[in-house]
């Protein structure tokens, strides 16, 4: 308590007072120009000290800047690299299906047709047609017209009962903002974005599919998902629907199957020695391949319909 | 009168040139802040008294800041540097309050 007492009774510092009594005592020390430059030499650093440190400490901490900065400049050149990486993969996608083609074409013409509808399937390379384009915008809590707790987001599962919806309504082929959706593709979500395997996506999501446009537009209607996109208007989510006269949606790239093996297919080593019979026994292999991948997403749609009812 | 003068101009010249302040002084600077004020409060009151004297007002206000930094940089070597900090910040916040109310009794007479 004696320390606090003496801090708040005597905040002065005594000096002044000292200094006071002595003068009024004529025992003052008499004032010199040395003196006066001295004093004036220390006013002026102290004066320009104690303003550089108000004005540094006003300043954001420089390492939290240059660490946050050398972070984005990591992002960008990752995002970089794996743009690059992607165009480098679609380019040589491109020239193996050419040639895949070029071979096929001249050896084989039905081996190559039946390929070609494989690819589609697959999801491997580039498709034009008519179809159907849903556009999904989040919500904007900001005018009151959509909730602020993350669910006037769209979420992955609005998109996986879509697409779902989409396939069942006889859909041929789907892209999500450009992503096209193959038997391996993956929808989720994390943070604030969806993730289409690991591409990361935001609002609006435009999800393109082709196929006759009246007939996916009344199947989905119909179809639980149609019911799930009237839902989403409540929580601020705005869809539009249009029919497309041509969509162009992108194709995959090759797909590199890690752990499937085709049943009947001859080993890939073997495969160069084949001829022409084992080549048709190659052409229908990969059809039941599509098939078999294929028939997830039928059983996704029926578990969707189920998580829907609970 | 040269010690207001020189702290003027020494704050004109901190904010025209804008020197930057090294990185390892950084966690002193909030500290040597409060002590400029706690001097300035108490050059201010001194002044109202009657009693104010240049020499007394600059010294206090170097020996303030270097002393605030030391203990700061005591306790930083001890491991105890934010509890450092809060202690000089308290003692220091005391002496402004007790300084600002005096000022506000010779000013307003109340």
């Amino acid at each position: 308590m004696t320390l606090i007492n003496e801090v708040y009774r005597q905040p002065l510092d005594p000096g002044y007072q000292d200094v006071a009594a002595r003068r009024a005592a004529g025992a003052a020390p008499p004032r010199t120009i040395r003196g006066g430059a001295a004093l004036l030499v220390l006013a002026v650093l102290l004066g320009a000290f104690a303003t550089t440190s108000a004005v540094a400490l006003r300043r954001p901490a420089p390492a939290a800047l240059e660490a946050r900065a050398l972070l984005e400049a990591e992002i960008r050149e990752g995002t970089a690299r794996a743009d690059e990486l992607r165009h480098a993969n679609a380019a040589v996608s491109a020239q193996i299906a050419q040639l895949q083609g070029d071979a096929a074409s001249t050896d084989d013409p039905e081996l190559f047709a039946q390929l070609q509808r494989d690819a589609v399937a697959a999801g491997v390379v580039p498709v034009a047609g008519p179809g159907l384009r849903l556009v999904l915008t989040d919500g904007d809590p900001s005018d009151g017209t959509a909730p602020d707790d993350g669910s006037e987001l769209v979420q992955d599962a609005d998109l996986q009962v879509l697409v779902n919806g989409l396939w069942a309504a006889g859909a041929e082929a789907v892209t999500i903002n450009g992503e096209r959706l193959t038997s391996t593709t993956a929808i989720r979500s994390a943070g604030d974005a969806v993730l289409v395997d690991s591409t990361a996506l935001s609002s609006p999501y435009t999800v393109e599919a082709i196929g006759d446009a009246a007939t996916m537009q009344t199947r989905l209607a119909r179809m639980s998902a149609g019911q799930h996109l009237a839902s989403l208007a409540q929580y601020g989510i705005e869809v539009r629907v249009s029919a497309q006269q041509e969509l162009l949606l992108a194709g995959r790239g090759q797909l590199t199957l890690r752990s499937a093996q085709v049943l009947g297919a001859p080993a890939p080593d073997a495969e160069s020695a084949d001829g022409a019979d084992d080549a048709s026994s190659a052409a229908t292999a990969p059809d039941e391949q599509v098939l078999g991948a294929r028939s997830p997403d039928v059983a996704g749609s029926g578990r969707h319909d189920g998580e829907e009812s609970r | 009168m040269i010690a207001v003068i020189g702290l003027v101009l020494g704050v004109l010249a901190g904010l025209l040139i804008e020197p930057t302040v090294p990185a390892n002084l950084q966690p002193y600077l909030p500290i040597a802040v409060v002590a400029a004020l706690d001097a300035l409060f108490g050059g201010l009151r001194a002044y109202l008294d009657g009693i104010f004297d240049e020499r007394v007002f600059l010294t206090s206000f170097l020996s303030n800041v270097v002393v605030a930094a030391l203990i700061v940089f005591l306790g930083d070597q001890l491991g105890v540097g934010s509890q450092m900090t809060t202690a000089v910040i308290v003692v220091l916040g005391i002496r402004i309050f007790s300084n600002a109310a005096s000022i506000r009794r010779h000013l307003f007479k109340a």
